[in-house]
């Protein structure tokens, strides 16, 4: 996992409030601390951020995961000022968007954010060609240059046989690879991806959400990424913050998420992921004191953080069914079968939930 | 005049009603008269280039052997439609001249492409407009609504006090009917731009008017192309009336038929009109984006 080192985008306790009182209602917040539900009682306004604040590494992957209504559309829309802000600050690479002029937000825009929609919005009317470079065209891009730019694009995602067909002839799949190409065409440090894959069926979602981490890792990107999905998120997400009712409930590495759940929130939400692939070494070793079975100098010796894989190959293979964790020369503990089986059933999910999603 | 003793002898409030629809009228034959005087150089003018260019297209057409005309209408049909439309389109134009209302068909075909032209150039800019700021829209609708409402030969009359008895009047007249579907259709095709596209143009930074050319208008035209059908066949019911008003064409060749009760004239003209209603309706509604309603038709 990469830690955010300079953050390329930081929200500073923004809210958004809708409704034809937001003003009093933002008064109201602002001096009494009104909560979601006062201001929806008193005043008759929708709160669609309450009080979010995070920040997004270089390089970083950050997904937010909520179901509608959560607010977070409304979110990712703050953070290229599709929205604005009722409260709060929004910085893209230490500036403050909020008071942008209009052609500084233009150019951040152009240049710093891009952007992919949930229905890719693709212009029927033009060819996949010049659906990708739309960004550069309106930048004001000479068109054999951003013809050659698109073309480049649209070849990092597998299109390079389809830039003279209309977005009618693609598949939905297709489209959105195109909707991310017209985005990483104009080169922007963050891409702002909104539920990009949610309505494509299963396999090519997959597909697509392995593609779109390599391809933005390779690229060397950070990305925001929306989605109702806690699978998709811990699929593609160096970070994943939980947001429900406006609100981030939590924010952490799927590992944090799925294995301490801040709330009942998001425990029930996790119960039905498979942790199988978050089990590192770490979170299920017991103590070196705790094991009898062996002189732990009999044992195999493994990192803290071996994924599942690699610890029931070692398990397996040794006589004694357990290994040894260690972090440098420093023994941690041990991993045995029994601690193994503890920590994918984990405390939160029911055995049931992981032995299903374990299948 | 006579009928106001008449109508002091009636109950007091009848009365006042009277009075008062007596001096809604005055004051609308006032205005008329206020305004024929005062803007007499600004009337003659609007005639004087209606007339002119009414005048000019309709030498330029006449200029041409008829089947000169039949025949680029007809390519210009078929290029578009196919070469049997075009071949029948044709066909239609040649008819028009064997049945001897050659001259008539053109002036009315003149009438009906410089009217549908001012609606249009007044039509798409206000339905743009209008697509775009919801309160014009509110102050639009009851004015469009009332436009439609009304009996369309009413605006012959105030037409032909300004501008006389002729072919500018009609070309007003034929404007006035034909502009409201230009504005509506126009005013929808700018307003329905899907909200992620117009998320799209802000989100790529576009400025507004590559947002305006590059989004709205893709979007939009289809609409605006349905309005321009929609005007031209109001155009072609209008210039018909307008015959009463000394148009020239079809519509006075049939307002002439029915003084003498010419059947078999009137029947040639209303057969002239309705080929020249399908060729341009036909041609009209080719004309546009049609790759985005074609499906599944590119390798």
């Amino acid at each position: 996992m990469t830690s955010p080192q300079t953050p390329l985008i930081e929200c500073r306790n923004v809210w958004k409030v809708f409704g034809a009182r937001s003003a009093e209602a933002i008064a109201a917040i602002r001096q009494n601390g009104l909560g979601k539900r006062e201001v929806l009682n008193d005043y008759n306004c929708v709160v669609g951020v309450h009080d979010a604040s995070f920040t997004v590494g270089k390089g970083e992957i950050f997904c937010i995961m909520g179901l509608s209504g959560s607010g977070k559309s409304t979110l990712i829309r703050l953070l290229n000022r599709l929205i604005d802000p009722s409260l709060g600050e929004v910085l893209v690479k230490g500036r403050a968007i909020n008071g942008l002029a209009k052609q500084d937000l233009r150019d951040l825009r152009a240049h710093t954010i891009g952007m992919v929609f949930q229905n890719v919005a693709l212009i029927p009317t033009r060819t996949v060609l010049e659906n990708a470079a739309f960004g550069l065209e309106v930048q004001g891009v000479a068109p054999a240059e951003r013809r050659r730019i698109a073309t480049d694009a649209l070849t990092r995602v597998g299109l390079a046989d389809w830039v003279q067909r209309y977005p009618r002839e693609l598949s939905g799949g297709m489209q959105q690879r195109v909707g991310l190409a017209r985005a990483i065409a104009a080169d922007p440090e963050i891409i702002l991806m909104d539920e990009p894959f949610s309505a494509l069926d299963p396999l090519i979602r997959r597909q697509l959400q392995d593609e779109f981490r390599q391809l933005t890792k390779s690229l060397g990107k950070s990305a925001v990424f929306i989605t109702h999905d806690l699978d998709e998120a811990i699929r593609i997400g160096d970070r994943i913050a939980i947001m429900k009712d406006g609100a981030m409930v939590q924010t952490g590495t799927a590992e944090d998420i799925v294995m301490n759940p801040a709330d009942q929130y998001v425990a029930d939400f996790v119960a039905g992921i498979s942790r199988i692939h978050l089990v590192k070494a770490a979170s299920v070793v017991m103590p070196v004191a705790d094991f009898h079975a062996a002189p732990v100098a009999d044992l195999a010796r493994t990192g803290l953080d071996a994924d599942i894989d690699a610890l029931i190959h070692l398990v397996l293979a040794s006589p004694h069914q357990a290994v040894a964790v260690a972090e440098g020369d420093t023994l941690r503990g041990v991993v045995t079968a029994r601690t193994l089986l503890e920590g994918l059933k984990g405390d939160a999910a029911p055995a049931a939930h992981a032995a299903a999603s374990g299948a | 005049m006579q009928r106001l003793p008449r109508t002091l002898r009636r109950a007091g409030h009848k009365m006042d009603q009277n009075v008062w629809i007596k001096a809604f009228d005055t004051a609308v034959d006032a205005a008329m008269v206020w305004l024929t005087d005062h803007g007499g150089a600004v009337f003659d003018f609007a005639r004087a280039v209606l007339e002119g260019a009414f005048d000019g297209l309709l030498a330029g057409l006449m200029f041409l052997p008829f089947w000169a005309v039949a025949l680029a209408l007809g390519l210009l049909a078929a290029r578009s439609l196919g070469w049997k439309f075009g071949a029948a389109a044709a066909a239609g134009m040649a008819l028009c001249q064997a049945i001897g209302l050659w001259p008539e068909t053109i002036e009315t075909l003149c009438l009906v492409i410089i009217s549908v032209l001012l609606a249009v150039l007044v039509g798409v800019p206000v339905g743009v407009l209008s697509g775009y700021s919801p309160r014009l829209t509110k102050a639009l609708d009851p004015v469009l609504d009332l436009i439609q409402t009304l009996p369309p030969y009413i605006y012959l009359l105030p037409a032909i006090a300004f501008l006389g008895y002729g072919p500018a009047t009609a070309i007003v007249a034929t404007f006035i009917v034909a502009a409201p579907p230009v504005i509506r259709l126009s005013a929808l095709g700018f307003r329905q731009t899907p909200v992620e596209f117009i998320e799209l143009g802000e989100a790529t930074g576009a400025k507004p008017l590559d947002a305006f050319l590059k989004i709205r208008v893709p979007f939009a035209l289809p609409s605006v192309m349905a309005g321009i059908n929609q005007s031209l066949m109001m155009a072609f019911g209008m210039v018909v009336i307008a015959g009463i008003v000394g148009s020239g064409g079809l519509g006075e060749t049939i307002y002439g038929a029915i003084r003498k009760l010419d059947i078999a004239l009137s029947v040639n003209a209303a057969i002239a009109i309705v080929v020249l209603t399908i060729i341009l309706d036909r041609i009209s509604q080719s004309i546009g984006p049609q790759s985005t309603d074609r499906t599944g038709d590119k390798p």
